[in-house]
């Protein structure tokens, strides 16, 4: 793994989305009104409900803005890059970027629930670390069938059948860690449940860096 | 893996049919499903009606019954009179003095006889003390229980909930075991597709898989139908049954994939590289999580695990032919996929 190609390509990603800015609009207008939509129709939001509610828009803005990150490019560029790059580098450049994405999505998503409704979160430091690997998880998974959604003549609706049940122990976690950090649930054992994503998050990176190259050959 | 000739697919027949043959007629042993009253006071003479299962009280020629406070203190019923073979009333003299101070004590009735057995109903009457000023063992002791018949024949264990439907057993958990050897080989077999890119690789491994997700989702409807009768509710928030679904539907979007394609090579890569990662996320799900979380199944939130009392041996004389026989008939459904798959290829390749 050489860095430097990693930031090159990671830096080539930030250039194109900013390029077209249609896309990054796009997806920051579609989590501000789906949280809008939301406050419109709960009135109130409680603890319990703003918990689900940020993974879910979460969940489906990012599976938008994370299809594309394969399928954007043409198969002539990516011989091209085939020429240039080890696999694992474009794939952690690409990880890395939809890592960043997403958090900036989550990020709009907590700026506006806050904004309508509230910031139930009490335990700070847990939600952040609950978050950020979650983060992390989803954005794996999505990535790694983003890839094979594209290598599979770009088929962008495989993407959602496949990413969905492959995130759901993730959330399913995440969700638990998210309730302890506003105090819905009380669990002293929640470390635990952070090792544990930490862990799937270490399985599934593992996994797609060991199938990724087989992958990209084709 | 394609194993040669037919004596495996021979006998798994043959070891199926035996654990459905005998793990259907086989009685299970006897038990007590009622008995009243539920409570009484302490220097009570009081007369238990009892209704049994599977139980053979006028048969036997003697039946004897005792009422158990713990390891060390019991008292013998006074009179012991048999109605039917499942009905029994049973006189006990309960002492007005207690070796224990606390003011509600649970016993547990014992009744043994020569066909039967001695059998348990834990917690089948609750005494209130009258005068829990002092403690005396006095008439607590010498209650005779010793000399316990054995059930004769080979009988599955009663179970106060599970009933009947300890039964079960060789179908729901093995069909997981069996599943789960299963999807191994499937994951193998992708492996080696990876590796070395002869497409025979991928004709076994998406095979195996889809007998693998065959008894998945036939484990589910097995389970279900035993939560119904044992939980009395066909799906619950348990844990591990979430878990499976969401694995369940994991491997049905591997299905999806495999559909989703023409092209076969692109097909294969794909089909192989998600069902390596399907099984390493399936890893956490079903073997990690659970065992953090409480649940339900046995082994489990202080719920007895296999083995011990639950998983005795007669269960076990089923229990384990049961998975080699669904293993092997499983292979012998996947070697069927396999070679119409690859009748399939060859009339494709012409």
């Amino acid at each position: 793994m050489d860095l430097i190609k990693v930031k090159d390509i990671f830096i080539k990603e930030l250039s194109i989305e900013f390029r077209q800015k249609f896309a990054l609009g796009g997806v920051f207008l579609f989590a501000a009104t789906v949280v809008f939509l939301i406050f419109k129709s709960f009135n109130e939001i409680n603890p319990r409900e703003w918990t689900i509610l940020i993974w879910i828009i979460l969940l489906f803005a990012g599976l938008n803005a994370v299809v594309k990150s394969f399928l954007q490019e043409k198969k002539e560029t990516y011989l091209y890059y085939y020429t240039l790059f080890s696999p694992i580098d474009l794939i952690v450049a690409k990880l890395l970027y939809n890592f960043l994405f997403l958090c900036g999505i989550f990020f709009i998503i907590i700026l506006f629930m806050g904004l309508f409704s509230s910031f139930p979160v009490k335990d700070f430091g847990l939600f952040a670390i609950g978050a950020a690997l979650g983060i992390f998880g989803i954005s794996v998974v999505f990535t790694f069938v983003s890839v094979i959604s594209a290598s599979d003549n770009g088929n962008a609706t495989l993407m959602s059948i496949l990413a969905l049940p492959l995130v759901l122990p993730i959330l399913l976690l995440l969700l638990k860690i998210s309730a302890v950090s506003v105090r819905l649930l009380t669990d002293t054992a929640i470390a635990e449940d952070v090792w544990l994503l930490f862990g799937v998050d270490s399985i599934l990176l593992g996994a797609m860096l060991l199938l990724f190259p087989a992958l990209w050959r084709s | 893996m394609v194993v040669k000739g037919w004596w495996w697919k021979f006998s798994g027949v043959i070891i199926f049919l035996y654990v459905i043959i005998g793990g259907l007629t086989i009685p299970t042993r006897s038990g007590i499903t009622k008995s009243q009253p539920g409570s009484a006071q302490s220097g009570d003479s009081i007369s238990m009606t009892v209704e049994g299962y599977n139980t053979h009280f006028l048969s036997a020629g003697l039946n004897r019954a005792w009422l158990k406070l713990d390891s060390l203190y019991a008292i013998k019923a006074k009179n012991v009179n048999a109605t039917s073979e499942v009905d029994i009333s049973i006189t006990f003299d309960i002492p007005k003095i207690f070796p224990a101070t606390e003011n509600v004590q649970p016993l547990t009735l014992i009744i043994d006889n020569e066909i039967d057995g001695a059998f348990v109903q834990p917690n089948s009457l609750f005494v209130t003390l009258s005068d829990s000023s002092y403690s005396d063992k006095s008439q607590w002791i010498n209650a005779e229980m010793k000399a316990f018949n054995k059930a004769k024949g080979i009988k599955f264990p009663y179970r106060n909930i599970l009933n009947e439907t300890i039964r079960n057993t060789f179908f729901h958990v093995a069909l997981w075991f069996a599943m789960f050897i299963l999807l191994i080989i499937g994951l193998y077999h992708a492996i080696q597709y990876l590796r070395t890119g002869n497409f025979d690789h991928d004709i076994q491994s998406s095979s195996f898989n889809r007998i693998a997700i065959m008894y998945g989702i036939f484990g589910l409807i097995t389970g279900s139908i035993w939560a119904k009768f044992t939980w009395n509710t066909f799906w619950t928030t348990d844990v591990k049954l979430n878990m499976t679904a969401v694995a369940m539907l994991i491997y049905l979007a591997y299905l999806v994939l495999r559909g989703s394609s023409s092209d076969h090579d692109k097909r294969a890569k794909v089909s192989a590289s998600y069902s390596i990662f399907a099984f390493l996320a399936l890893i956490p799900l079903v073997f990690v999580i659970p065992r953090l979380t409480d649940s339900l199944h046995p082994g489990n939130g202080g719920n007895p695990a296999l083995g011990g009392e639950d998983l005795d041996n007669t269960l076990r004389l089923f229990f384990y032919p049961s998975i080699v026989a669904l293993i092997l008939l499983g292979s012998w459904m996947a070697n069927l996929l396999i070679r119409y798959e690859r009748l399939k290829e060859k009339i494709f390749m012409k």
